[in-house]
């Protein structure tokens, strides 16, 4: 997984995956969260250890231990340069490839992009919109496109989509959010 | 006596229509969950979660019961039939089943499984009734200090039971803590890490981490994959079985011996008991067990139904042992029972050492649902379902995974109708599919999060009490209990690692 827009010649260019960008990643979010802790007050008070103790000590045994699995990427990294021909590398390249972008398939990028764009429609169109179009889309998403079975899919965008307020509406009573209640 | 009628009042509890109806349809969930390739029951009963909010808690808990029973034997179904176990848990039994399959005695094996899984999960279920409150009565002698080092020995197997990851199983965990910090502190009225957000006050909730990581994580995952059924047809029509060969002949199970599944119930009830370990640890340890003391271990490998019923004995006992440390040091060992703790808090239940006698009532049907699932379920849906099962797995990936997408988004609403919620679910979806990319265990994730607050609670109140001196954790008999414990464990799982034991493969 490389965490740039990859092709097979990018990730290669860059040389390094997700193995390191990962920890990479989240050391600054740990950094972030160090300074944070910092900020709310010295670690210990008349001998009692204060609300920013114990974050400190987790960020700083998590920044030791993202440390150890980045080096640990670089080594295997350069290990498996040395070891490997460019032929090979190539070749690898090219089983892994699969186009990514930012470690994301386009498949999951799909899955995401459909999640945020409902999450937005769920309160503004409401529940039953908002899910029959989500539906329909992953089952296009899911099922290779709309072409494919279109009926079918129609059919089961509009079942989910009542399956899912009897469930929640009518058999466990949860308010959800309508066009008219808007 | 007041322990045995509140059990006894379990089983009457299950008599009440609604409370039945909820147990088989968490069982069917179950098996279902557990039987497609790629799902899982964890991810099961946390889609059951944000349903909890509007169920009787006791109704919740025994179908999480049967939920986790389920899923733990339903994966010997596709192990043995196409040889791809649909849980973990149900790796060893592929390494015999499916050689069965092959020679035509598919059925058997699958009866030999449900066997094995009755025969473990009623004595794991069993066991757990008899020993949760005796080990209460040990909690109660824990005091702060020892209730650190308890958790952190927790944490500290979970983590080390990542093998070949460590390092990877200690970001997860600590990322997990990290996560939980965030809001009001456990000691002081003081609001961490929010950003100067409102939102961020209450802390982050349980479920939409929990919906985040098994269930969003799950959708990316299988975002990648071109099929279009969860299961390949072809794989089905060349996979037939008759029910009246379900049924294990006599002479194979006096082979198997009594012996051998009294010894695997009791391994995976208590590999249960072991933070972290879980159903696949439980069901290779009783499987190599077994083959070491068998009469003819080169059978091993190519069909032996002994291997079958040692590693789904043990798998399913599992269920029960892992119930301990949650129901009496409210310390999960797993997700599954990390999901049933976030059951219990949801309704305002915490688990401690007098939770088992103060409030049996609540949980004593949640064992009996373990019981009767065991004893009953399993091989009645075997027998009712069992050659139809492939077609019931064999589902398109369109319709299941946009189901589970509205289940497990909706869900996230329910907690405080709030679209932040669904949004926190999708931001931890994302991370967990990073983090499964590069093989950092989720697990650990949550029960990181989920430990994490306890650990600073239990550190800070031990060094308070005693003037800020950290030797308080070596002076205290029950602290210094579990820090030995830890180094023993440290000992054997890290310094002096177990052999492979020559099966060619070792436990997820």
């Amino acid at each position: 997984m490389s965490l740039k827009p990859s092709s097979p010649h990018s990730s290669r260019r860059a040389g390094l995956s997700g193995e390191f960008y990962v920890p990479a990643a989240l050391a600054i979010i740990t950094l972030i969260y160090l300074i944070s802790a910092i900020q709310l007050g010295p670690p210990m008070k008349a001998g009692n250890m204060t609300a920013s103790f114990f974050p400190i000590a987790t960020a700083i045994i998590m920044l030791i231990a993202l440390s150890c699995a980045m080096v640990h990427a670089l080594r295997g990294k350069a290990r498996a340069s040395a070891e490997s021909s460019p032929a090979d590398a190539e070749s690898h390249d090219e089983i892994a490839s699969g186009r990514q972008y930012a470690g994301l398939s386009l498949g999951a990028i799909g899955v995401v992009v459909l999640t945020a764009g409902y999450l937005l429609a769920f309160d503004l169109i409401g529940y039953f919109v908002a899910t029959f179009v989500y539906v329909l889309l992953l089952c296009c998403l899911f099922g290779g496109g709309f072409r494919d079975k279109w009926l079918t899919k129609l059919i089961a965008a509009v079942a989910i989509t009542l399956a899912g307020y009897l469930l929640f509406e009518v058999v466990f009573q949860v308010r959800l959010p309508t066009l008219w209640s808007q | 006596m007041d322990a045995i009628s509140g059990l006894l009042g379990g089983f009457a509890a299950l008599a009440n229509p609604e409370t039945l109806l909820y147990m088989i349809g968490g069982f069917l969930i179950g098996t279902f969950f557990g039987a497609v390739p790629g799902l899982t029951s964890v991810l099961a009963i946390a889609l059951l979660l944000p349903l909890t909010y509007s169920l009787d808690v006791t109704t919740a808990l025994v179908a999480c019961a049967s939920i986790f029973m389920a899923g733990m034997c339903s994966g010997s179904i596709t192990a043995t039939t196409i040889n791809i176990p649909g849980a973990p848990s149900s790796m060893m039994t592929a390494l015999e089943g499916y050689p069965m399959q092959q020679r035509g005695e598919g059925a058997k094996a699958l009866g030999h499984a449900a066997l094995g899984s009755m025969i473990g999960g009623s004595l794991g279920a069993l066991l757990l009734m008899v020993m949760a409150p005796l080990a209460a009565d040990v909690a109660l002698l824990i005091r702060t200090p020892g209730k650190f080092s308890l958790i952190a020995f927790a944490l500290i197997v979970i983590i080390i039971s990542q093998r070949g990851s460590i390092t990877k199983g200690m970001i997860a965990t600590l990322f997990g803590v990290m996560i939980a910090t965030i809001g009001i502190d456990v000691v002081q009225p003081l609001a961490r890490f929010t950003f100067g957000t409102g939102v961020l006050v209450q802390g982050i909730d349980m479920m939409p981490l929990i919906i985040g990581t098994f269930a969003i994580s799950e959708l990316l995952v299988q975002a990648d994959s071109r099929s279009t059924r969860t299961v390949d047809p072809s794989m089905i029509k060349a996979a037939k079985v008759r029910r009246r060969d379900f049924i294990p002949p006599l002479s194979e199970v006096r082979e198997i011996g009594a012996l051998r599944y009294l010894k695997s119930a009791v391994i995976g009830y208590a590999v249960g008991i072991l933070p972290g370990a879980g159903g696949s640890m439980a069901a290779f340890v009783s499987y190599a067990e077994s083959m070491r003391s068998s009469k003819h271990p080169e059978r091993y490998g190519k069909g032996n139904p002994e291997g079958i019923a040692a590693a789904e004995c043990a798998n399913n006992s599992m269920c029960g042992g892992a119930f301990v440390p949650m129901l009496t040091f409210g310390i999960p060992g797993d997700p599954t029972t990390a999901i049933v703790l976030g059951v219990l808090v949801i309704n305002g239940l915490q688990p401690g050492p007098q939770f088992m006698t103060q409030q049996l009532d609540l949980i004593a049907p949640m064992f009996a649902s373990l019981f009767v699932s065991a004893l009953i379920l399993i091989p009645l849906t075997l027998y009712l379902l069992g050659p139809y099962f492939l077609k019931i797995v064999s589902i398109r990936r369109d319709v299941l995974y946009s189901s589970i997408a509205i289940v497990a988004l909706v869900g996230s609403y329910v907690a405080t109708y709030s679209t932040f919620q669904m949004a926190l679910a999708l931001v931890f979806g994302v991370l967990a599919y990073y983090l499964r990319k590069q093989k950092y265990p989720t697990v650990c994730l949550l029960l990181g999060f989920v430990l994490g607050p306890s650990l600073e609670e239990y550190c800070r109140r031990a060094l308070s009490i005693n003037d800020g001196n950290p030797l308080i954790f070596f002076t205290s008999p029950d602290s210094l209990f579990f820090i030995a414990l830890t180094v023993v464990f440290f000992y054997f799982m890290v310094i002096r690692k177990p052999k492979d034991n020559g099966l060619g493969t070792r436990p997820a």
